[in-house]
């Protein structure tokens, strides 16, 4: 059965294209995945046909839902279908949820405003025992872990009785381990229903299977059933963008014995009078890599930082005297945070070679080597791209003639093509120096490609 | 309960904190005084008219005010802290009863210009920022920077010229009908209205704009469902916290405003005791106003853990 | 053109007139000519006459460098003790800033006009009680804008890459801290500025600011006030002058965020 069919739909802004005309069809327990990085348009696409576009925004096409025909250049008339026949998933269900209305009512308003059911909250709490969330009926969103408010969001958004499910990038920031709970919520969708979902996660994509879309700047460049596209790809762009996966990056060669460098022994650090993570030991030799791997806040960065000396510890931490003091330098999870917000990129790396009497030839060479336009350092961080700030970060730290580099998530904000660039270049790089790495990050394929070792945190 | 606990003790030493700076400027107005300070003193304790050489001589012995600087602020803050605040200087009235007497009429006032400005302010406030960047926000914004700009007892002036003096309309002073209201009133409220409606209009647009707010319209809720549910809920908190701290401006214009319509209220007491530098009764206005405050504030830090039980955000 | 733009300009001739007005002014503001009570422009008073025949102009310009000077020199003073004890709590922590905290909460419960009020029973002068009472309350605004900003920065990964890179503190002030909380102290200080003049109008209305025959702002709209009917245009002067003023400090302020 089909259940909507998008004709052409483009998106403009002006007489700028920002969406080349696609068609799309969800049927029935089918599942339709458009893939992409951001920029691709893949968002955009779903604002078209949800009657959602930003201000300035213009869609086009045509949008059959059951018998009725929609038009995108006019979203009011959209409206109708939200919630009573299209149920939108919210991006990111903490933000989303009213932080200050119980779980239950959430759900039950929906049922009582939007499907004008009978007994709404003896339905709402249906929903929520069907979602395994029988104990958040009476709490606030924010008394609830990241999987609950997800699952209430799920619950929420559906109740209104909609059978077609849209979800825009419903996996970004999360753990691997929500990542699973997600794919199982969209798989819920399905049934009984049809579901398009937006990502760039080729996990997500390979578990929902159906068809997907490729968008690369505004065009979709390959579609095709999700087995074909995944194993077989023919553009050059999917063929990237599979490649980008860390589960398909080439296996790690183990470097040459060197000196140990840092060594510790039943280390962990507190926060506020608590234990973070049981004490951990490891040795870290230069030209290795350690990987940390752990459930957000165990205190995997604060592990790093007191390798780096920024904070107190608990156990034995050794690193080589004989190293540079200004050896251990970091990158950080947020690349603009980690620049003065109000100078330009130039002047902070002018100030850093005025310090330390720095040789000024050697930052052209190590523009060229990290693929960096000199013209960026004319900006404000605020006007570089996330990819292109981190390399300037890591730039920044080897003028400095580093022994050591704490890698504190550098690439989980970044699209998986850059993130695997980003980290094929620091690799390399860490080679070329003998550079000892600590990578933290929360994709444990990642890790396997980069480390020579692992090291799992656990709460305390 | 633990944070509500906070709370408390946090306005506990803010109260304590107002006692002190309030204490330390009173015991500065004392000492600045000319004349005799044993003599001031006891004039404060048992009014100008029975005081002689012999009872100051006693205070001056009780107090020790021979004994130095020192000794003396401690006393004077003892005297305070058993909330023992004299006699009006001017008309040997324990300052207590004098105060009491005059709450009733700033009381009245004041309420009656809250109560005026939240018709008029929070509703234009939402209208504005669910609208946000619109004809009418832009307008509002207009209004409100302008009303900011003109102090109260400018407002208060230009009222009296054009609806007392000009068309006759209404008293320009007094106290008793319900006419002699309007004035000040009005005075008071256009100003906090302005202020409340500009806050309201920020937490409404910052609300509109929030995922929370999106995903209600998404659930299928219609503008109006959506509004009263979630975006009355969640602009509370900010703009009630915001009336809060409104109040030193509230009674800032109720000092100057009964002044200039001779309204038999504490700010009018307060002006007359500065003017007869009469101390105690200064340290008492001031110290209910301050105390006021943080009294007032504690209501509402608690009405504001009701409203958005994640906590006081300072 | 921008808001602020008009703001500086408005500010800019007011105090330009403020500073040159008495050089062409051959009578002063103090010179009384009862037979020109009221009366309007001439050669010599160009803004007319008040009640008692004295120069409006003459009388229009002193009340401005007065209202001007004690408020810049309040919100400056205010300024400077404000940033330091908020760089202080900031940068030590611990008792000092909880206490410094609590003391700026403390103020924060007493309206500034009570403030100066009490001041003028302290000190000798008028002028000095608005200075010390206006600075007196002004300085919390200014603390706790520093002491937050000083506070949210220092704890970013901008602060932490500085200290890694060997960079000291008063680099990470010039080049972190000053350009993010900058912006903020113009905003603060017009507010301030603004607040001042009108404490200063609204006292000297209700006579208990500068004594007469002191040319000020509020105490010339009060003794004008009386006049109205027959001379509208000499109590509009004061008023016109005091808003003008204020309008051009709150669009230099922009909006508060």
């Amino acid at each position: 059965m089909t259940l909507l069919v998008a004709k052409d739909i483009s998106v403009h802004a002006g007489s700028d294209r920002l969406v080349d005309p696609v068609s799309l069809t969800l049927e029935m327990g089918k599942a339709v995945t458009v893939l992409g990085e951001s920029g691709s348009g893949k968002s955009l696409l779903a604002q078209a046909i949800l009657g959602t576009l930003p201000k300035g925004l213009d869609g086009s096409g045509t949008l059959t839902v059951g018998g009725d025909t929609f038009d995108p250049a006019r979203p009011q008339g959209n409206r109708v279908l939200w919630g009573r026949r299209i149920a939108v998933l919210p991006q990111e269900p903490w933000l989303a949820l009213d932080p200050l209305m119980r779980g239950q009512q959430q759900v039950a308003e929906v049922h009582d405003l939007v499907a004008a059911a009978s007994e709404p909250a003896v339905r709402a709490k249906a929903d929520l025992t069907a979602l395994g969330l029988e104990a958040a009926g009476d709490k606030f969103p924010w008394q609830l872990s990241g999987g609950m408010a997800q699952r209430l969001a799920f619950a929420a958004a559906r109740a209104g009785g909609a059978a077609i499910t849209v979800a825009d990038e419903p996996t970004k920031g999360l753990d691997a381990d929500r990542r699973d709970d997600v794919l199982a919520l969209l798989r819920k969708g399905l049934e009984g229903g049809g579901l398009l979902t937006i990502t760039h996660d080729l996990t997500l994509a390979k578990g929902l299977g159906g068809e997907i879309l490729v968008m690369q700047g505004g065009t979709v460049v390959e579609r095709g059933p999700a087995a074909r596209i995944l194993t077989a790809p023919q553009h050059p762009y999917t063929r990237a963008l599979i490649a980008a996966d860390p589960a398909n990056w080439p296996r790690r060669v183990p470097p040459s014995v060197q000196p140990v460098l840092v060594r510790a022994t039943d280390v962990t650090v507190s926060r506020a009078g608590r234990t973070l993570f049981r004490p951990v030991g490891f040795s870290l030799s230069r030209g290795q890599t350690l990987g940390i791997f752990g459930p957000s806040g165990c205190g995997k960065s604060s592990l790093g930082n007191a390798i780096l000396g920024l904070l107190p510890y608990e156990g034995t931490l050794w690193r080589d005297p004989g190293a540079p003091k200004l050896g251990f330098q970091k990158l950080w999870q947020d690349p603009p945070a980690a620049f003065p917000a109000r100078i330009t990129l130039g002047q902070g790396l002018d100030d850093l070679i005025a310090l330390h009497r720095i040789d000024r030839k050697r930052v052209a060479p190590l523009l060229d080597r990290l693929k960096l336009s000199p013209s960026l350092l004319t900006r404000l961080p605020s006007g570089v791209s996330g990819g292109e700030l981190q390399r300037i970060a890591l730039l920044r730290a080897l003028l400095l003639d580093p022994v050591f580099l704490f890698a504190d998530e550098p690439t989980s904000r970044l699209d998986p093509v850059t993130q695997a660039e980003t980290v094929r270049l620091m690799t390399e790089i860490a080679a070329e120096r003998d550079m000892a790495i600590v990578f933290v990050s929360h994709d444990r394929a990642l890790l396997h490609s980069v480390s020579d070792q692992m090291l799992e945190l656990s709460a305390q | 309960m633990n944070t509500a606990l906070n709370t408390i003790a946090f306005r506990l030493m803010q109260a304590a904190g107002v006692a002190l700076v309030v204490g330390v400027m009173s015991f500065l107005m004392m000492q600045a005084m000319p004349g005799d300070m044993a003599f001031r003193i006891a004039a404060a304790r048992y009014g100008y008219d029975l005081v002689n050489a012999d009872l100051a001589n006693a205070v001056r012995a009780e107090l020790g005010l021979d004994a130095g600087p020192v000794t003396q602020f401690l006393h004077w803050m003892g005297g305070l802290a058993r909330l023992d605040l004299g006699q009006s200087l001017v008309s040997g009235q324990p300052v207590w009863d004098e105060i009491t007497h005059q709450l009733g009429a700033s009381l009245q006032l004041a309420l009656a210009a809250i109560v005026l400005s939240l018709l008029i302010g929070p509703p234009l406030g939402i209208c504005a920022g669910l609208h946000a960047g619109g004809r009418f926000d832009r307008a509002l914004l207009v209004v409100a920077a302008s009303f900011r700009a003109v102090p109260q007892f400018l407002l208060g002036l230009l009222l009296i010229i054009l609806l007392a003096v000009q068309m006759r309309l209404l008293p320009a002073a007094g106290h008793g009908s319900l006419a002699h209201f309007v004035l000040p009133a009005l005075t008071l409220a256009l100003g906090l209205a302005a202020a409340s409606a500009r806050i309201t209009r920020d937490a409404m647009a910052g609300v509109a704009a929030s995922p929370l707010y999106a995903f209600a319209r998404a659930k299928g809720l219609s503008d109006g469902e959506v509004l009263r549910r979630h975006g009355l809920r969640n602009i509370g908190a900010p703009v009630v916290t915001y009336l809060g701290l409104q109040f030193v401006l509230l009674v800032e214009g109720v000092v100057v405003v009964e002044t200039i319509f001779g309204w038999p209220g504490i700010g009018h007491a307060l002006i007359h005791a500065v003017f007869h530098r009469d101390v105690p009764m200064v340290q008492g206005t001031a110290l209910v106003m301050g105390l006021g405050f943080v009294l007032l504030n504690a209501i509402i830090d608690l009405i504001v853990r009701r409203i958005d039980p994640r906590g006081v955000q300072s | 053109m921008t808001a602020a733009h008009i703001g500086w300009s408005v500010l800019a001739a007011l105090i330009l007139f403020a500073l040159m007005g008495p050089l062409f002014d051959p009578v002063g503001p103090f010179k009384q000519s009862l037979m020109k009570a009221l009366s309007g422009a001439d050669a010599a008073a160009p803004f007319g006459y008040d009640h008692l025949g004295r120069s409006m102009f003459s009388r229009l310009a002193h009340a401005l460098r007065l209202s001007l000077l004690l408020a810049f020199a309040a919100t400056a003073t205010a300024a400077v003790i404000g940033i330091g004890l908020g760089a202080l709590a900031s940068w030590r922590g611990g008792w000092l800033d909880r206490g410094l905290a609590l003391v700026a909460d403390s103020v924060l419960a007493l309206p500034a006009l009570l403030m100066v009020l009490m001041m003028g029973v302290i000190l000798p002068s008028t002028a000095l009680a608005f200075w010390a009472g206006l600075a007196a309350v002004q300085w919390v605004e200014f603390f706790r804008l520093t002491r937050n900003a000083a506070r949210s920065h220092l704890a970013s990964p901008a602060v932490e890459a500085a200290t890694l890179q060997g960079f000291g503190p008063v680099w990470i002030f010039r080049r972190i801290l000053w350009p993010e909380i900058g912006p903020m102290l113009r905003t603060a200080s017009a507010f301030g500025v603004g607040n001042a003049i009108a404490a200063i109008a609204a006292l000297g209305f209700v006579s208990v600011g500068m004594r007469a025959p002191t040319p000020e702002l509020g105490l010339m709209m009060v003794e004008l006030l009386p006049s109205w009917r027959e001379a509208p245009f000499a109590l509009m002067q004061p008023v016109l002058a005091c808003f003008a003023l204020l309008l051009a400090l709150n669009l230099i302020a922009g909006d508060r965020r």
